[in-house]
């Protein structure tokens, strides 16, 4: 069967290389998803994992409820993030732990 | 009265370049946070009131996350200064005022300077400066700590601030909503009905921080009481298994909220406007995209480095080539003006071959430094520490490891010292202990020299394309070795990475000169002090204790019996000191000169360093090196530029034809014992052996001297093991 035009597939090179030029909204706009599998303006809804790390992200201004701009993020990876005019990089662990909704 | 004033505030907030302007000082700043690791103090006058100003490391909350924040709050705690001047990012400043809150809730004097106003400006945030004073109930001075602006006013303020004060008895209480607010009064009042720490902090001010679950109080209350400690413990505990039950968070997340709701309240009361989108992205964030792109980016980062190389070594060296020219002049003038002599000797061979070296690369190290100022202060150094991130979890290092790495000298030119003292950054003490022993590996200035005249001498061909090579070896063995103690010695669980990277910013001319120079001038003045000391102790040991009658009486009558072979007209003609023009009196020069080599280097074998670094030959000979070579490695564990300096000396002892002085690289070019094999062995060697007295002095400092014995150790032995099979398997192919 033929594949829909546009439907993503991870195993092929050009989306590979599309993927690093940035991802897509959040799957399901509304419903809260991973850090790492969206780009934009989103919202954080919540801060999962390590207790020091949720505490230190909160002291560099990123807690539940905050707006926020995804530069770079990429697929599986490291993550640039702009939250109250400054610009924090957040490694694939935090990025994951982290659930947001697209704005 | 000495008044004492803190400088406080978020990384990269603008502490030092105040502190700077403030006292006059020269504290290295730069674009990235974490660079100010411990507290550093200066003094100024101000109308006829010395003052004590004292520049603390960055911190993002009183909750100390790492060695460095620890030092800032410990500061402020213990020393208790009369006034703690808060620095504050006013392009950021909701994140800044996070900081601040709890400033006022610990009940420090405290007075608000508004950093880089003219930034928030061209931002379109404007910041009404009064409403935000009357609110928080705190001076509030704008200020541009990089000119110099509303510095006069600050220090008015801060003086008025620490005068009026009462000790900071006036606390900030925020409500922490229904939970935390009912149980913080139990917490208080057990607190003070024991006095609990209470000489140290305010009650109010411990009860949050046990419930903030803060590491530091909770291991200082359990040694103070150990019984009100853990009755603490356990109605903090109680009413985190509620929250985390009723709302799914814990305290702490709640503290953070209020205090950001808090920190809203206040903006929103018309403290700040935009004039434009908040969500609007800025230049800075649109280059971001394109350089930190994860195809892109490490493609332009190598570029950039290639680049900064080729443009050190294009620019440098006609200015070395002139240095070279003026010591070798120098050298032919004392040669010429001083009778021969042990003074003349240490003159030319230990000062002007020794420190002449050294500083015959000041402007190579003055390019390189001039590039790498261009990088830190736009803020891309911070880019290649996210980009490198990736890389460095693979060998099991930290994405805060990549600063040290590059302040060492990731990018040729950094010192070790302060790259020792940048992992303090590092929270697990494993991967901080691996990142203190693998950044000794990188490329220090003072391996620059080395490298420069190796390459110079022997790849002269393409000395950019050499020096971006041996760099990137320095990375791919520093990353290989941390590889190696973090599964074996140093094995543990990664911790995650979070990092501010600040906005690009042009870099000023005069912050660029101030930058270069300063890094310049501690060269030459290492050069002039540190070097030249060493470079004479070694000639010395060079010298003595010099040949025995025999062996002099040897040399005597070999030079006797060459002139007796020829008329005495041609020893006459050569007795004129002018240039001899006849052949038999220019044959009788070369046969005198080949004498006084061989008796010079006669007796510097016989020296006391000639025979240390005869007896090493027996091993280092499988490495290529020779004896003279031994004693520059063995000068090196002084400090590597000394390497340059004892070449210089034992080169120029061994060479006494002054007539056509040579430079040290073509001494090691002319050399039987060197080749291109050698000098790839050496430079191998060179880049990984044992860090220098002073980087050893400083891991024991931050680690233990067992850590720093074994970092002498393992460097050594590793660094002659890959020498060893360099030079083997180099010969065996015959690539020399």
């Amino acid at each position: 069967m033929r594949r829909k035009r546009g439907k993503k597939n991870n195993g092929c090179f050009a989306d590979k290389v599309r993927n690093c030029f940035g991802g897509n909204h959040c799957a399901l706009r509304g419903a809260p998803a991973s850090l790492k599998d969206c780009k934009g303006r989103v919202k954080v809804c919540k801060v999962n994992g390590d207790r020091k790390i949720c505490a230190r992200m909160a002291s560099m201004g990123l807690y539940p409820g905050v707006e926020a701009d995804i530069i770079c993020a990429e697929k599986g990876s490291r993550c640039l993030l702009k939250v109250h005019g400054g610009t924090i990089s957040l490694d694939p662990a935090i990025s994951e732990n982290i659930l947001v909704t697209s704005l | 009265m000495q008044l004492k004033i803190a400088l406080a505030g978020n990384p990269n907030a603008g502490k030092t370049t105040l502190f700077n302007q403030l006292t006059g000082a020269r504290q290295h700043v730069g674009n990235y946070p974490g660079i100010t690791v411990d507290h550093k103090e200066g003094c100024l006058l101000h109308k006829n009131k010395k003052i004590t100003i004292t520049d603390l490391p960055g911190t993002y909350s009183m909750t100390a996350y790492s060695a460095e924040e620890l030092v800032a709050r410990d500061y402020l705690v213990n020393e208790k200064p009369d006034v703690v001047i808060d620095i504050v990012d006013s392009s950021n400043l909701e994140r800044n005022l996070y900081l601040t809150i709890q400033f006022l809730e610990l009940g420090v004097p405290l007075v608000i300077a508004l950093n880089m106003i003219d930034v928030a400006k061209d931002r379109g945030i404007e910041i009404k400066v009064e409403k935000l004073s009357q609110l928080l109930g705190v001076p509030v001075i704008p200020i541009i700590a990089r000119s110099g602006f509303g510095e006069k006013d600050l220090l008015e303020a801060a003086i008025d601030t620490a005068s009026t004060s009462n000790n900071g008895n006036t606390t900030l209480d925020i409500s922490y909503g229904k939970d935390l607010d009912s149980a913080l009064p139990e917490l208080i009042s057990l607190i003070s009905e024991n006095n609990f720490m209470t000489d140290t902090y305010p009650a109010r001010y411990t009860a949050i921080k046990y419930l903030e679950n803060d590491e530091q109080i909770l291991k200082k209350g359990r040694q103070n009481n150990t019984e009100i400690a853990s009755r603490l413990e356990e109605i903090v505990d109680k009413l985190a298994d509620h929250t985390r039950k009723t709302l799914d968070v814990y305290p702490e997340a709640i503290i953070a909220d209020q205090r950001y709701g808090y920190i809203k309240s206040i903006i929103r009361q018309g403290v700040e406007t935009h004039r434009f989108d908040t969500d609007r992205l800025y230049t800075s964030d649109k280059i971001d995209k394109v350089l930190t792109n994860r195809l892109v980016g490490p493609i332009i980062m190598l570029l950039i480095i290639f680049g900064l190389y080729q443009f050190t070594f294009s620019w440098s060296e006609l200015p070395i080539t002139w240095l070279e020219s003026f010591f070798g002049w120098l050298g032919g003038i004392v040669e010429n003006t001083l009778p021969d002599g042990l003074l003349k000797s240490m003159i030319i061979s230990g000062v002007i071959d020794g420190v002449g070296g050294i500083l015959g690369f000041v402007p190579l190290i003055m390019f390189m430094f001039f590039g790498i100022a261009i990088l830190e202060d736009s803020g891309y150094l911070a880019r290649v520490a996210f980009m490198m991130d990736r890389v460095f979890r693979m060998f099991g290092l930290h994405g805060s490891s990549v600063m040290p790495f590059i302040v060492s000298g990731g990018i040729a030119g950094g010192c070790a010292v302060p790259g020792v003292m940048a992992t303090r950054t590092l929270r697990s003490p494993k991967e901080r202990m691996a990142t203190l022993l693998t950044v000794p590996f990188m490329n220090c200035g003072a391996k620059v020299p080395v490298l420069a005249l190796l390459i110079g001498a022997f790849f002269a061909e393409s000395k950019a394309l050499y020096m971006f090579l041996f760099t990137m070896l320095a990375w791919v063995v520093a990353l290989l070795a941390a590889k190696l103690l973090r599964t074996t010695v140093l094995r543990g669980d990664p911790t995650p990475f979070v990092m501010e990277l600040p906005p690009y910013r042009f870099p000023t001319i005069r912050g660029l000169l101030i930058h270069t120079w300063e890094r310049t001038y501690q060269y030459i003045k290492k050069a002039g002090t540190v070097i030249l000391g060493i470079s004479i102790l070694l000639w010395a040991l060079m010298t003595f204790p010099g040949l025995d009658n025999e062996q002099k009486g040897f040399f005597k009558q070999q030079r006797q019996e060459t002139i007796s072979s020829f008329s005495q007209e041609t020893v006459k003609e050569l007795d004129l000191k002018s240039k001899p023009s006849s052949e038999e009196a220019i044959a009788l020069a070369k046969k005198l000169n080949t004498i006084d080599n061989a008796e010079t280097e006669a007796a510097l074998r016989y020296s006391i360093a000639g025979r240390v670094g005869r007896s090493m030959e027996s091993i280092t000979r499988f490495a290529g090196f020779d004896w003279r070579t031994n004693i520059a490695l063995i000068g090196g564990f002084a400090a590597k530029e000394v390497i340059v300096s004892t070449l210089g000396t034992a080169y120029s002892m061994g060479e006494v034809n002054t007539e056509e002085p040579e430079s040290l690289g073509e001494r090691l070019k002319n050399d039987s014992n060197w080749n291109r094999v050698v000098a790839v062995s050496a430079l191998v060697f060179i880049m990984f052996y044992a860090p220098c007295f002073i980087t050893v002095v400083c891991i024991a400092k931050e680690s233990s001297w067992k850590w720093a014995f074994f970092s002498i150790g393992f460097n050594t032995f590793f660094a002659f093991l890959a020498a060893v099979a360099i030079y083997q398997i180099g010969m065996f192919f015959q690539l020399g």
